[in-house]
């Protein structure tokens, strides 16, 4: 953290709104990408986000400055993510027919460059491959590779242990592997069963 | 080749995609891709994926994002005022039975020295603890029969 955020952040605990509106523009970024990472919904990435800085201002006196103000920041907004997935499950699983979304979460009508930007292809294989993982592995991948955290680092964020870290990142990377080989099978298959009907 | 010793060898891989292996492993690794198809089809797989995520781009939030949230930030000062307002609140209602208490003993200590009047006074508290402690008691059951029958609720 930089002297100036420093600054700002002692502002902030003094109730100086303005200071903490430097640190969120400081911080919006890596908060905004880890909520939508996980969330995969724009409308709903940009509430998390919000939340998660909201959370933030109001726990400011238990921030601890011996560790990292970004890792304290995606503490709060994954654990804000995790919250909000299991929210969707136990609506989906409480109800026979999923909710409609809410307007003001709905991100079609409210695209930003950030939505037109996962319209490439690449992003879009990107977030389905995410979105294939349970939250635990998800969110540990993107700590590894969006923020390049160590183990250690993820594990503070994610209020666990250094092995089991390594474990989901080791469960994670070759669910995605296998899951990246099964598709790549698939066309080959196709063939060979369609080779196979003819043949009959 | 058992899928224990495969297994040695993705633990290997693992350590390759986080350049954490030193020559040794390095060469154990290589030397045992050359020959093992299985594996060498996971690697390809591995590396493909790690080089995907490591090329997606970091998101930005749509322009003014941080107007917007600095309009939701509660007003911290008025919070403080609030919570201490609260804690006074806390603290005179757990003074004023005390201070109550006291003045009753003062006022009335001698009439509860009477033996009557002290039997008395003590069947009626062990009744109001009997009460309390089944209105309680329902208040639990009720709560945990809740949980119970809403599952969510424990995540």
């Amino acid at each position: 953290m930089s002297n100036e955020e420093q600054i700002w952040l002692e502002q902030a605990r003094k109730g100086d709104k303005a200071a903490f509106g430097h640190l969120i523009e400081a911080y919006q970024g890596p908060v905004y990408n880890l909520a939508y990472r996980m969330l995969d919904n724009a409308g709903e990435a940009e509430e998390a986000a919000q939340e998660a800085f909201i959370r933030a201002y109001t726990r400011l006196h238990t921030y601890d400055p011996a560790h990292k103000f970004s890792t304290w920041m995606l503490s709060i907004t994954s654990n804000y993510c995790i919250d909000v997935i299991r929210k969707r499950r136990a609506i989906l699983l409480s109800l026979d027919e999923p909710l409609p979304p809410h307007p003001a979460l709905h991100s079609d009508n409210n695209k930003g460059p950030e939505a037109e930007m996962i319209q490439t292809e690449q992003q879009a294989m990107v977030q389905a491959m995410l979105q294939e993982l349970p939250e635990e592995y998800r969110q540990t991948v993107i700590l590894r590779y969006w923020y390049d955290l160590s183990y250690e680092e993820i594990a503070e964020v994610m209020n666990t242990t250094v092995s089991a870290i390594k474990s989901r990142l080791f469960r994670a990377r070759r669910q995605l592997a296998e899951s990246r080989l099964n598709r790549e099978a698939q066309p080959v298959a196709q063939t060979i069963a369609q080779s196979v009907v003819l043949a009959v | 080749m058992s899928d224990m010793e495969h297994e040695t060898y993705y633990l290997l891989m693992m350590g390759a995609l986080d350049d954490d292996l030193d020559a040794e492993q390095a060469e154990r690794l290589q030397t045992h891709l050359r020959l093992c198809p299985p594996c060498q089809r996971e690697w390809h797989a591995l590396t493909a994926i790690d080089r995907l995520l490591r090329e997606a781009p970091m998101l930005m939030p749509a322009a003014g994002f941080a107007q917007r949230a600095l309009t939701r930030l509660p007003d911290r000062r008025h919070r403080a005022w609030l919570l201490a307002g609260m804690y006074l609140v806390l603290l005179l209602s757990g003074a004023l039975p005390v201070l109550a208490g006291t003045w009753l003993v003062t006022q009335y200590g001698v009439l509860v020295q009477e033996p009557g009047v002290l039997g008395t006074l003590l069947r009626a508290l062990a009744h109001t603890a009997e009460v309390i402690g089944t209105v309680v008691a329902a208040l639990l059951t009720s709560a945990g029969r809740f949980v119970l029958e809403n599952p969510p609720i424990l995540g």
